[in-house]
C-alpha cells in the first residue's frame, strides 16, 4: 500500500519536472518562431517604418537607457535625471501607483462593506450596477475638466479602473464565505458581528480579494496607457510621441518596457501571494 | 435478546437536553412536527432516519444555529439562547478554517472570548494527541485526508471542553475502514471525557454501533417514531445476532427502504 503511494508520488514529481522542461522548450520555440516571422515580415515590408524589425526594436530599447531625460517629481517638485526609459516609466508610475493603491483600497473597502452589510447592499446595489459598466476611460472627460490631463487626471482614470475590479473581488469574496464556517465559528464562541468579519469573513475572502488586486495590476496598465495617449506624461505618451516622428522602433521599445514593467509587478505580486496565502 | 422500546431505562436520571414540542417548517415542508425527546447526561445518543426527516434541523436547533418555529429546547433545564461554548459541534463537511493550521483550528475556540485556560498550548497539544494527529500540528486542512480533517473537527469542538458534543453525520464522507477506526476512537474519547453526545446519521449500522440509545425519526413530517436503548457491550460485533436484530428492528420501524450508504 505505502510502496504504491511512494512510487505514485515519485512518478508525479518526475513527470512534472519533465513536463516543465518540455513546456519551457516549447515556449522558447514559439518565441523564436515569432521573432523569425517578425524579422522576415519586417524585411519584406516597404516603407520600412511600417513594421520595425526585431533588431531595430531592440536597438531602440537599448537606446532608451543610453540617453538621459530630466523629469519633475510631482508633489515634491524636484527635478530628477534618469536614463530616458526609466524616466518615462517613473512618470507613468507617478500616477499609476497612487491611482492603483487608492482605487484598490476604496474598492476593497466598499466591496467588503456591501458584501457584509445587507442594508448597505440594498441601498447601493442599483447604483453600483448602473455605474459599473461605464468604461474607466470614458471618465477621461471629467479627468480633463476637473484635474487637467496630467498626473492627477491620469491617476483618477486609473483609480476608477482599479476601484471596480477590486470592488467585485472583495464583494464576491465576502458573498462566498461559507455558512458552514460562520456556523462553526458561532459554536466556538464568536458572537459579535465584527469578530465574525475579522476572524472568518476576511480570511475566507482574502484569496478573492487578492485575485481582484492582481487582475487590477494588469488592467490598470492598459488604462494608464490609454490615459497617456490623451497627453499625460509617461510611457504611453512616448509611444504616440515616437510614432508622430515615425520612429516606430522606439514605439515598440516602449511597448517592451510596459510589458516588462507589468511582468515584474505580476511576478512580484504572485510571489507575495504565494507566501501570504500559503494555505490555499 | 433485549429489545424494548425505551421509556424507563435512562442510565442517568438527570436530563441534559430536553426537547419539547419543537416544530420547524421551511415553506410547506414540515421538517420537524411537534418533536419531543430528551437526552440524559453522559449519554451517547444517535438520531437516525432517512434524508429529510429533520434530524439535522433538530441537531442545529440544539446547537442554537437554527430557530424552531415553536416549542423549546432546554439544556440543564434552561432554554437555550443561540449557540454557546457548552455545546460543541462537529460538521458533516468538516467546516475547518482553511487558512488556519491544525493547531490554529483546534485553538480557535480557546481564544474566544479570551483564553482562560492556564496553558492553551499544552491543551492544544493534548487534544491533537487525543485525536492521533501529533506531527501534523502545522499542516493546513488542504494537506489532510477526509478522516484526518474530521479528527481536527472533533479536536476543535472538544477544545473549549463542552458538556455536549453535537455531531452531524461526521463520518459520512470517509471510507468504510477509516470510519470503523474513527468509531472506535470516538467511543474511546467519549469514555474519557464523559460528555453527552448527540450523533446524527442516516446509517442504521452506525447508530447501533455507537449509541446507548437511538432516536428513530421519520420524514414528512419529521417526527420521532421510536426511541430504543441498545443494551450491548462495547466494542460491538456487527455480525452478532443481537446487533442484527437491533438493526432489523429499526429498519422495520422505518418501513420503506432507508438510503443507508
Amino acid at each position: 500500500m505505502s510502496t504504491r503511494t511512494d512510487t505514485g508520488s515519485n512518478a508525479v514529481v518526475a513527470g512534472s519536472f519533465e513536463g516543465d522542461l518540455r513546456r519551457y522548450l516549447c515556449g522558447l520555440g514559439g518565441l523564436l518562431a515569432f521573432l523569425l516571422v517578425w524579422w522576415v515580415g519586417a524585411m519584406a515590408t516597404r516603407p520600412s517604418y511600417l513594421v520595425p524589425g526585431p533588431l531595430d526594436s531592440i536597438r531602440a530599447f537599448i537606446d532608451l537607457f543610453a540617453t538621459s531625460t530630466a523629469i519633475v517629481v510631482p508633489v515634491w517638485g524636484s527635478r530628477l535625471i534618469l536614463p530616458t526609459g526609466f524616466a518615462h516609466l517613473a512618470q507613468t508610475l507617478f500616477h499609476y501607483i497612487p491611482g492603483l493603491l487608492l482605487g484598490a483600497s476604496c474598492g476593497i473597502s466598499l466591496g467588503l462593506a456591501m458584501g457584509w452589510n445587507g442594508a448597505l447592499d440594498d441601498w447601493l446595489r442599483p447604483l453600483v450596477r448602473g455605474l459599473r459598466p461605464i468604461p474607466p476611460l470614458a471618465w477621461i472627460v471629467f479627468a480633463i475638466v476637473w484635474f487637467g490631463i496630467y498626473h492627477t487626471g491620469a491617476a483618477f482614470i486609473v483609480f476608477v479602473g482599479a476601484f471596480w475590479i477590486n470592488f467585485y473581488g472583495a464583494y464576491g469574496g465576502i458573498e462566498g464565505v461559507s455558512s458552514d464556517l460562520t456556523d462553526a465559528a458561532s459554536t466556538l464562541g464568536v458572537e459579535r458581528d465584527l469578530s465574525m468579519l475579522k476572524l472568518v469573513a476576511l480570511p475566507s475572502a482574502a484569496p478573492q480579494v487578492s485575485t481582484g488586486f492582481r487582475t487590477s495590476i494588469g488592467r490598470c496598465w492598459m488604462i494608464v496607457v490609454g490615459a497617456e495617449l490623451f497627453g499625460a506624461p509617461g510611457v504611453g505618451y512616448e509611444i504616440i510621441n515616437a510614432s508622430n516622428n515615425l520612429a516606430m522602433a522606439t514605439s515598440v521599445a516602449y511597448m517592451f518596457l510596459i510589458s516588462l514593467a507589468f511582468l515584474c509587478m505580476d511576478v512580484g505580486f504572485r510571489l507575495l501571494e504565494r507566501r501570504v496565502l500559503a494555505w490555499r | 435478546m433485549a429489545l424494548r422500546s425505551d421509556q424507563s431505562t435512562t442510565r442517568d436520571s438527570r436530563e441534559k437536553i430536553t426537547i419539547r414540542n419543537v416544530s420547524r417548517s421551511y415553506g410547506s415542508t414540515r421538517a420537524l412536527a411537534d418533536v419531543s425527546a430528551s437526552v440524559a447526561a453522559g449519554e451517547f445518543c444517535c438520531i437516525v432516519g432517512p434524508s429529510g426527516c429533520g434530524k439535522t434541523t433538530l441537531l442545529r436547533a440544539i446547537a442554537g444555529l437554527d430557530d424552531p418555529d415553536g416549542g423549546s429546547i432546554l439544556v440543564d433545564g434552561d432554554p437555550i439562547a443561540g449557540p454557546g461554548l457548552d455545546r460543541g459541534m462537529v460538521f458533516q463537511e468538516y467546516a475547518l478554517f482553511p487558512w488556519r493550521t491544525v493547531r490554529g483550528n483546534v485553538r480557535f475556540g480557546l481564544d474566544r472570548p479570551a483564553c482562560d485556560c492556564p496553558d492553551c498550548g499544552a491543551r492544544v497539544r493534548e487534544l491533537v494527541d487525543l485525536v492521533g494527529l501529533d506531527g501534523f500540528e502545522d499542516a493546513y486542512p488542504k494537506e489532510l485526508s477526509g478522516g484526518m480533517k474530521q479528527r481536527v473537527g472533533i479536536a476543535r469542538a472538544l477544545a473549549p471542553d463542552p458538556e455536549i458534543l453535537l455531531m452531524d453525520e461526521p463520518f459520512g464522507s470517509v471510507d468504510a475502514r477509516t470510519r470503523d477506526r474513527l468509531h472506535a476512537e470516538l467511543l474511546d474519547i467519549w469514555s474519557q471525557t464523559g460528555q453527552t453526545v448527540v450523533f446524527v446519521t442516516h446509517d442504521i449500522d452506525e447508530a447501533v454501533t455507537l449509541a446507548d440509545r437511538v432516536i428513530v425519526m421519520d420524514a414528512d413530517p419529521g417526527t420521532v417514531q421510536l426511541t430504543l436503548s441498545i443494551d450491548l457491550g462495547r466494542p460491538r460485533e456487527r455480525t452478532s445476532r443481537d446487533f442484527v436484530d437491533y438493526v432489523a428492528r429499526i429498519r422495520d420501524e422505518l418501513g420503506s427502504p432507508v438510503d443507508d450508504v
